[in-house]
């Protein structure tokens, strides 16, 4: 028996889908670091539950080379010991602050983290590969949009 | 840097805890991001009434705790005419619903719903109650409106963007770089 997941709408403005994906790019570009946005976006998408974007960037970590092994552990980073190294845990920990800010703020301690980690321009573009992977999940799980649509 | 505190004379002066600048300005660091915020602000309010998106967008940075985004949409909703009671009593709308319309009130809702994902998903009621209020094109816009009103509030928090500078009226690409040389 299969469940049956039915799409809300699969309405998304063409300027607007546009505009979304010329966001992602210059954030991915400006990061310079494909494999941890993949991380980045992967952990996002996983707070935020979001079906369609787990699929999708799960395959895209793949194709990046991402081990199985960080992707098996990354809901539970914190306690994987050496499997991140302590830059990805840096962008882990900001993206989780960034993520759930209705819990309330970026505390100084993870930004300045990350700030140890990333230069200001890297920082800046980090920071724009988590909101851009936030859009793109509300987007997603509001519309309803089920997982497998997506190849690389 | 200057405060409210200087308009006031002597006599009522108080001491306000001082302002904390900026950390990250991250649109100067990242101008192609900077760009296509614009780019996909402009896109996704089109065919929303103007007076919704404002409510939604400053209940969005209430949630989200974003200061520079509640000074900026609640002087923007000011100056568009927006009457006082609907900007304070947005904190409460549940409980003040009679201020609003059975319209903004379902935007409102989905605005919660969609802004507080990592609580779970958006609910099949209140999607539901949204598609009776607005119909499918202008829905798909609401939702990417809301999606990017979250997305300033990320940038406006994660940056600690100083609120209390903004002026309505002034230039779109002046927005969201306070402190830039004007």
């Amino acid at each position: 028996m299969t469940a049956h997941v039915t799409v809300r709408t699969r309405l998304l403005d063409q300027a607007v889908g546009q505009a979304m994906s010329a966001l992602s790019a210059a954030a991915k570009k400006g990061l310079g670091d494909p494999a941890l946005a993949e991380l980045v976006m992967i952990r996002a998408s996983q707070l935020n539950h979001c079906a369609f974007c787990l699929d999708m960037h799960l395959a895209l970590a793949r194709k990046q080379g991402v081990s199985e092994k960080q992707l098996d552990l990354l809901a539970a980073w914190e306690e994987a010991g050496d499997v991140f190294d302590e830059r990805e845990r840096a962008a882990l920990a900001l993206t989780e602050a960034v993520t759930v800010l209705t819990d309330g703020f970026v505390p100084d301690e993870v930004y300045e983290r990350a700030a140890g980690h990333f230069d200001d321009v890297r920082l800046a573009h980090l920071v724009a590969v988590i909101t851009a992977i936030n859009n793109w999940n509300r987007v997603m799980v509001s519309r309803r949009i089920p997982p497998g649509g997506y190849t690389p | 840097m200057r405060t409210t505190n200087d308009e006031t004379n002597d006599e009522t002066r108080v001491e306000y805890a001082p302002e904390t600048g900026p950390r990250l300005r991250w649109a100067q660091l990242a101008p192609d991001v900077y760009k296509a915020m614009i780019r996909l602000d402009a896109a996704a309010r089109q065919g929303l009434d103007p007076t919704l998106y404002e409510l939604v967008k400053i209940r969005a940075s209430q949630i989200n705790h974003c200061a520079l985004c509640i000074d900026m949409h609640t002087k923007d909703a000011l100056a568009a005419g927006e009457r006082v009671e609907r900007i304070v009593q947005l904190n409460a709308w549940e409980e003040s619903r009679h201020f609003y319309t059975e319209k903004e009130l379902a935007a409102l809702e989905l605005t919660e719903a969609v802004t507080v994902l990592t609580d779970g998903f958006v609910s099949d009621e209140v999607y539901e109650r949204a598609a009776q209020h607005f119909e499918e094109v202008e829905l798909a816009q609401l939702i990417s409106a809301i999606a990017v009103i979250n997305a300033w509030n990320r940038f406006g928090v994660t940056a600690r963007m100083a609120p209390g500078h903004y002026q309505p009226g002034r230039n779109q690409s002046e927005r969201h770089q306070p402190g830039r040389p004007t």
